[in-house]
């Protein structure tokens, strides 16, 4: 197995780390937020981030340093800082490891990126589910505050940082960072129209800063090594630095790993992977969790990188990979995911909303061998409809799975199609009436 | 009156948001935490404490489906059914604790210990087939280790199978 | 179009090629509808904020990536948007109703928004013949949700407009989207059906049929409707209304926003309180008393009756021996008629209205201190107002939509609002107004003068006073502040419970706005005391420099749908047609002219002289219109004996009210329904009445009654129609227009003021710069103040059947815990009791009563008014009668 170096999972892995204050210490940790109160100005660490070309790993992959940059300067305040950790988006499970195993690096990522933004509280929405990451985390920001690296006047500093854990309770729309601060203002997840953006009108109307557990988890690393280091990791300029892929699936060794960013998924799912759990090949993959479209074994030499997946016509997203074995349905498997989408969707827009129950119906109904001729293209005209027209992105997230698995696997339908018609004749046309 | 019994709770919930609206999913889950579920006086009393009416804190209850607005049995079993797991046959899962405890997935026991729910992705696709009871997550399922958790839970309330702080695979050990 | 546009604050755009200036923040959608551009939306709705929720609105805008939401874009210069030009956005519009229609029942035929649906036109407008959906419809499990509101919730398309209008307008909160997804359902709190303000907004703004109302529930198809502009006739708002009728029944009322003064908003009276005027207890025929009965004649019999009876009585004991008082609630022409009949015909001044009983304290201080009869200000003027004071309103329930106003320039604009309300914070079904307050100065309603001497001492303390009049008119400024220094904090602090840095803050906010609007209400105007208080608040707007800026001033809220028309139209004894005093010479002139008849000598009197007069034996006649004192006023004002003296009492009514069945001859009226005319609301604008349905029975406009009689009377005041009087009225006194734009309010005159600071402030100065000699309250004992719910409005609103559906009886509503500390339970019957009586009523709970005080609706009064002591304020002669001390006392088995 080629190996990389770890950069976020380095402490955890050791054997025996479980993650607490002192021993974070002993591997180094809190010495960047120390080197940014002593040394640096929030634009610096900011220059610095955006010198990393860090990006962010909730989904969108929006670029870090330049999401801070947005927070407008000299605002009387508060400004806000939310971390997102209600890692929902089924295949990934990263966050989860990251939050539970070694806390007090995502929390130093969080009060450097605090300092930068000119933040005073921070919250971590975690999706209400992780009680124990919720607990554990708790128990961290105690340790933090114990030992001076949260709370007021942080190291001598003068400044006022405190971070509270606030749990969701069920809704994975409540990742979509807009939701996100419905939810946090104790309202109905439903995203908010864009522009405003969070940047100036987030919680409370305030400028606020959204960002992933991992990116967070990154920002200490960066300080401490710096920018250029970290751009210089991956698949430089737009994808740099590693990123902890969830595998999940038929594969032989699913679970968390670190690599740089730009390995081939072939030597992900196979080297890192341990390759497919029978002897079955795989069929098709999805790249970057749930809403990311499918890929198949044609394209298991793309690098994992967010520019190829995309050019592939996929998205490396939230990085969660699912591999799946030959002899799997895909129309099964397109189901499964417009079930899940249609028991998420927040049901503010009309096309996601409607959509997702009706193509969830016509998915089930060929499933169950009653599909009907022009359900195929019943199906590309809603996701046509769909994606582009909502509020948010889980519009575009929902048809990604119906849309890719037809255009790459639509004889499975038409088969599927073709047996339920075999077993009941359709009935006559009705006749055009011409004079 | 719940929120009477935890005043120290409600304040220190209170005292981390500017905007005492934010303490609504924080006092809803204290409450099913105590009660097992959002009772409608609960509800009551926390919109009482949060300045909010009764609908504006049941449309927010009736969003999030952690929430069961009825009484529950004393585990919840929630076994996720996404993709992930179904790929590895979580489908399975569901039948087996059918057959031990003869509910079907929405039941709850005759003796109330169990109900069971089939839900979507609990985060931890790459350890499935799991299921979540009530705080805990047992991954990794197989029939027997199904069948010991809920004769663990049943008998002793506990059960040792639970995760811990998440981690895998396991770092091989250094050779 | 404003035509200069500075290039700042406009922005020139393209929509559908055609090229438009619109100011800067306008929305695409509000810039293509008016260019005539019309883009179809669901969720959008101009009073609300945009949700973009419905995605029905996309246009395609140059430069801009994908589609975008109309409603919820600005526009910027030079934009170049496509709506129905472009082929992506039609087509998307089509592909979301397809969506839409996909989960709607298409149950068409048996909706009351069939003919008048959104989705319906707009389906007709872009949708195939064919849905393209062949799956299962959701279907929800029809529920009862309230007496008055009724769901259907498989037509809900989701857009949340009457939620968000629930939250945003009105402030009420109760409707709650439940569930997520395709499955989201509007309902009140779990199983429970809604309890709110039934304003109705929801049914009006819901885009389909999900939400409808109960008491028009399939009894019509909107195309057989006849539609009939005309004005709410409850409160002084001034609502403008459509009554909805078919084949002359009404069969409901709605309102359109952007029009009339309400903007489309009703309340609960005005939404759901239409059947009145089709109560079969409506009197359909005269009668007059022979013998014990009161029984049917024709209107010769009775016309000739009355007319006699009143010919006699003046030749025996002079013009003088008969009075008047006309209700509040009849129009501007009826009331003009009746006063110069009574002027004119009978030859006296001896006439009253309603606006007696509270509204005439604030026009006379307005009178006296600015020399205007009317509010310097408008509803616009509160919408755009910086800092609100609020003192005794209790505004949602006695003036709903003015409320409106006040949570619009709260909520939406950021308005300071500050309250000296009987009331505390605290949710409820009903909003209520000071949980928006900034500051909030909680008192019992005996405790509103010393509230206001706190403020203004605060105000003077602090020095928040405008310097250039300090130092024009220091006599004034002395006097006033030496007044308020001999009254202590302590003192101050006994009679309120507030301290003084809490009057000081609110000093402060008030000193600090630009636009400062003080609302006082029937806490203050009706309640001992109140001309003076009245004044007082004039003085702390003068003090502080604002009266006279433009935005600013005193606005005291008129109860009843007229009461502003009423003192305008002369129907008070000393006050002549357009607000000049009975005495004023040229006016005296002009009008006598115009009549052809002089107008009396004699000073005109009060209802409350009247009453005393009639018991003296000098009072021998009364010709009642529409009120209805016997109900009214609490037996301690004497009323009874009075009216018992009379020798001949003659009523005008649509109902055989109690006063009605004491009279020897009852006149049947015709309600606002029946009728043409106007009313004025209480900012003093002047709008049309319209007849919707036939007259009811016999009835007869009361303007065409007197009309009659001054024909039987031998001295005839002749009229073809409503037109002819509002000529008369308009050529006698300029300003009464009521076509054309929106009148501005007329400001205050400076000579007046200059009057007011030289020395006609003195007058009462002593008086009204102390503390009300409160007889004080024996231990044991709490304040009871009988007021106005927002489900009713006097006696009349009891016979409509809507309204008794959320409000059918009285009940003493006091807080939870004064409740207990008398060992009441909700529901617990209560013996109330003083040294006039003992009532048994029931116990409601309501949280915003503070302690020390109950609340009984007046409306269901007739027995707990045996408990209310009575006076009369020596300068307005305004009756003051709302509040007593009581005990309360469990009753047991
Ligand atoms: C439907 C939807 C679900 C999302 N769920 C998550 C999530 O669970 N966790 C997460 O970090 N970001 C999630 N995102 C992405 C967030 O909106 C946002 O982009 C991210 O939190 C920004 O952080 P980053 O810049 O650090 O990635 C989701 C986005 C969408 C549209
Ligand atoms: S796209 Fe779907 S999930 Fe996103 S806001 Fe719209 S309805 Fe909600
Ligand atoms: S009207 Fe614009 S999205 Fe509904």
């Amino acid at each position: 197995m080629p190996q990389y170096e770890k950069i976020l999972l380095k402490n955890m892995e050791q054997p025996g780390y479980a993650g607490s204050l002192a021993e974070y210490e002993q591997t180094g940790g809190y010495q960047a937020l120390r080197k940014v109160l002593k040394d640096m100005q929030p634009d610096q660490v900011i220059e610095e981030v955006k010198t990393s070309s860090l990006r962010g790993r909730g989904g969108a992959g929006f670029p870090t340093g330049v999401k801070w940059g947005f927070i407008p300067k000299d605002h009387p305040g508060p400004i806000y800082l939310c971390c997102n950790a209600d890692e929902s988006e089924p295949g990934t499970f990263k966050d989860r490891q990251l939050m539970e195993r070694d806390p007090h690096q995502m929390l130093e990522g969080m009060i450097i990126t605090c300092f930068a933004i000119g933040a005073e509280t921070a919250y971590i929405y975690i999706r209400g589910e992780f009680r124990l990451g919720a607990r554990i985390l708790e128990k961290a920001i105690h340790e933090a505050n114990a030992a001076g690296y949260l709370g007021e006047n942080i190291l001598g500093s003068g400044r006022t940082i405190k971070i509270y854990v606030h749990a969701g309770a069920g809704a994975y729309i409540c990742g979509e960072e807009t939701a996100l601060l419905e939810s946090l203002e104790g309202k109905r997840g439903m995203p908010r129209f864009k522009p405003p953006f969070p940047a100036t009108h987030g919680l409370y109307q305030k400028p606020t800063v959204v960002n992933n557990v991992e990116t967070m988890a990154n920002i200490p690393h960066i300080i401490n090594r710096g920018g250029a280091w970290f751009a210089g990791i991956g698949s430089p300029p737009k994808s740099c630095g590693t990123r902890v892929f969830c595998l999940s699936g038929h594969v032989k060794r699913p679970g968390n790993y670190e690599v740089p960013m730009g390995i081939p998924f072939r030597e992900f799912i196979y080297e890192i992977g341990g390759g497919m759990r029978s002897d079955k090949p795989i069929k098709a993959f999805i790249p970057g969790g749930a809403s990311a479209p499918f890929l198949t074994p044609e394209h298991l030499d793309v690098k994992m990188d967010f520019e190829s997946v995309a050019l592939a016509g996929s998205m490396l997203g939230s990085g969660g990979v699912t591999v799946m074995e030959e002899g799997t349905s895909m129309v099964w498997a397109a189901l499964r995911l417009m079930e899940f989408f249609y028991h998420e969707s927040c049901g503010k827009c009309t096309p996601c909303r409607e959509g997702s129950s009706w193509m969830t119906q016509i998915l089930q109904r060929i499933w169950d061998k009653r599909g009907r001729d022009g359900d195929l293209d019943m199906l590309d005209e809603l996701c046509k409809n769909i994606a582009g027209r909502t509020v948010c992105a889980f519009g575009e997230a929902e048809v990604g799975p119906v849309q890719s698995t037809l255009k790459h696997f639509r004889h499975e339908y038409e088969a599927l199609i073709r047996e339920a018609e075999a077993a009941m004749p359709r009935g006559k046309e009705i006749p055009v009436l011409t004079n | 009156m719940l929120l009477a019994r935890f005043k120290e709770e409600v304040e220190d919930i209170l005292s981390r948001y500017p905007v005492k609206r934010s303490a609504l999913l924080p006092l809803l889950n204290m409450a099913q935490r105590e009660e097992g579920f959002v009772s409608e006086p609960a509800m009551r009393d926390i919109a009482k404490v949060l300045d909010l009416t009764p609908p504006q804190v049941f449309e927010t209850v009736t969003f999030y489906t952690m929430f069961n607005l009825k009484p529950i049995g004393k585990f919840h079993l929630q076994v996720c059914k996404s993709i992930m797991c179904a790929l590895v046959r979580s489908d399975e899962v569901v039948k087996w604790i059918t057959k031990k405890l003869n509910i079907a997935p929405g039941q709850t026991t005759v003796d109330n210990v169990f109900t069971l729910s089939v839900v979507e992705c609990l985060g931890s696709c790459g350890t499935g087939p799991m299921m979540q009871v009530n705080d805990d997550y047992y991954e990794q399922l197989t029939e027997e280790k199904v069948y010991r958790v809920l004769d663990d839970l049943a008998r002793d309330g506990d059960c040792s199978l639970k995760s811990g702080p998440y981690m895998f695979p396991l770092p091989l050990a250094k050779s | 179009m404003a035509a200069q546009a500075t290039s700042t604050d406009m922005v020139t755009l393209t929509i559908d090629g055609t090229s438009t200036t619109v100011p800067k923040g306008t929305l695409v959608i509000e810039a293509a509808r008016q260019i005539g551009v019309m883009v179809p939306h669901f969720c959008y709705h101009p009073k609300l904020t945009p949700d973009a929720n419905c995605r029905m609105c996309l246009v395609e805008i140059e430069k801009m990536p994908r589609l975008q939401t109309s409603c919820s874009t600005p526009v910027t210069e030079g934009m170049v948007v496509k709506s129905s030009s472009s082929v992506y956005a039609q087509d998307a519009r089509k592909s979301v109703l397809d969506f839409i229609l996909a989960n709607h029942p298409l149950d068409c035929p048996v909706c009351d928004q069939g003919g008048r649906c959104d989705l319906q036109d707009f389906s007709h407008e872009y949708t195939a013949t064919t849905s393209p959906f062949k799956e299962l419809k959701r279907v929800f499990q029809k529920e009862y949700f309230s007496p008055l509101i009724e769901t259907q919730m498989n037509r809900c398309i989701q857009c949340l407009r009457c939620v968000r209008y629930c939250d945003q307008i009105m402030d009420v909160k109760a409707l709650a989207p439940v569930g997520r997804g395709t499955l989201t359902e509007i309902k009140a709190f779990g199983a429970h059906e809604l309890d709110c303000e039934f304003c109705g907004g929801c049914i009006q703004i819901c885009p389909v049929g999900a939400i409808t109302s109960r008491l028009s529930m399939y009894e019509f198809r909107p195309w057989m409707l006849k539609r009939t502009d005309s004005v709410c006739g409850y409160c002084g708002d001034g609502c403008q209304i459509t009554f909805q009728t078919k084949d002359n029944a009404l069969i409901e009322i709605n309102s359109t926003t952007g029009v009339g003064r309400n903007d489309g908003d009703l309340c609960a009276r005005g939404y759901f309180g239409y059947h009145v005027s089709e109560h079969p207890d409506r009197l359909t025929s005269p009668l007059i008393r022979k013998g014990d009965a009161l029984q049917p004649v024709e209107w010769e019999e009775a016309l000739e009756l009355v007319g006699q009876r009143l010919l006699d009585i003046k030749a025996k004991h002079g013009p003088d021996a008969i009075g008047g008082l006309i209700s509040g609630r009849c129009t501007n022409e009826d009331i003009y008629v009746f006063q110069k009949f009574m002027r004119g015909v009978i030859g006296t001044n001896r006439i009253d209205s309603s606006v007696r009983y509270g509204h005439l304290n604030g026009v006379h201080a307005l009178q006296r201190v600015q020399g205007t009869h009317r509010w310097a200000v408008s509803f616009d003027d509160i919408v755009s107002a910086d800092t609100l004071l609020l003192v005794g309103t209790n505004i949602t329930e006695t003036n709903p939509i003015t409320g409106l106003k006040v949570k619009e320039a709260v909520k939406q604009r950021g308005a300071k609002l500050l309250t000296i309300e009987a009331l505390q914070p605290a949710i409820g079904s009903i909003s209520n107004i000071v949980n928006l307050a900034q500051h909030h100065l909680g008192v019992k309603p005996t405790c509103y003068a010393a509230a206001i001497l706190g403020l203004l001492k605060a105000v003077v303390e602090q020095q928040i006073l405008d310097a250039d009049l300090q130092a024009t008119s220091p006599a004034y400024f002395n006097d006033i502040s030496a007044r308020l220094q001999a009254l202590s904090w302590e003192a101050i602090h006994v009679q309120t419970g507030l301290a003084s840095d809490t009057f000081t803050q609110v000093a402060k906010v008030f000193g600090q706005g630009k636009k400062v609007i003080v609302l006082v209400g029937p806490g203050v105007l009706r309640s001992s005391g109140g001309f003076g208080m009245t004044m007082n608040l004039l003085d702390l707007l003068l003090v502080t420099g604002k009266l006279t800026q433009p935005g600013c001033g005193l606005a005291p809220l008129a109860e009843e749908n007229n009461d502003q028309g009423a003192f305008e139209m002369g129907g008070t004894g000393a006050i002549l047609p357009g607000g000049a005093s009975l005495g004023d010479p040229e006016v005296r002139k002009k009008l006598s002219q115009a009549w052809g008849r002089p107008i009396p000598e004699t000073p005109g009197s009060s209802l409350p002289q009247m009453i005393k007069d009639a018991q003296e034996g000098k009072l021998k006649a009364l010709i009642v219109v529409g009120e209805n004192p016997l109900a009214s006023l609490p037996p301690s004002s004497g009323i009874h004996t009075a009216f018992e003296k009379l020798e001949f009492l003659v009523c005008q009514e649509l109902f055989l009210t109690e006063t009605a069945q004491q009279a020897h001859a009852v006149l049947p009226a015709c309600s606002y329904a029946e009728k043409d005319g106007t009313f004025t609301n209480t900012e003093g604008h002047i709008q049309p009445v319209r007849k919707a349905i036939d007259l009811v029975g016999e009835s007869r406009p009361d303007w065409e009654v007197f009309s009659a009689l001054s024909v039987m009377m031998k001295d005839p005041m002749e009229y073809g129609d409503v037109k002819e009087i509002g000529k008369e009225i308009r050529n006698l006194l300029p300003g009464t227009r009521i076509l054309g734009p929106t009148p501005l309010p007329v400001q205050p005159d400076s000579s007046a003021v200059a009057r007011y600071l030289t020395a006609d402030y003195q007058r009462d100065i002593a008086t009204r710069y102390q503390f009300p000699v409160n007889d004080s309250m024996d231990a044991g004992h709490i304040i009871l103040q009988v007021s106005q719910s927002l489900f009713h409005s006097g006696k009349f609103s009891r016979k409509a059947k809507g309204l008794l559906q959320v409000e059918a009886t009285g009940k003493l509503y006091v807080h939870p815990e004064e409740a207990a500390r008398h060992g009441l339970s909700d529901g617990d019957t209560v013996k109330v009791s003083n040294s006039l009586g003992d009532v048994m009523t029931t116990v409601g709970f309501r949280e915003r009563i503070p302690q020390g005080v109950a609340v009984f609706p007046e409306h269901f009064d007739e027995e707990i008014r045996r408990l209310l002591p009575y006076s009369v304020d020596p300068e307005t002669q305004v009756p003051y009668y709302k509040v007593a001390h009581v005990r309360l006392e469990k009753v047991v088995g």
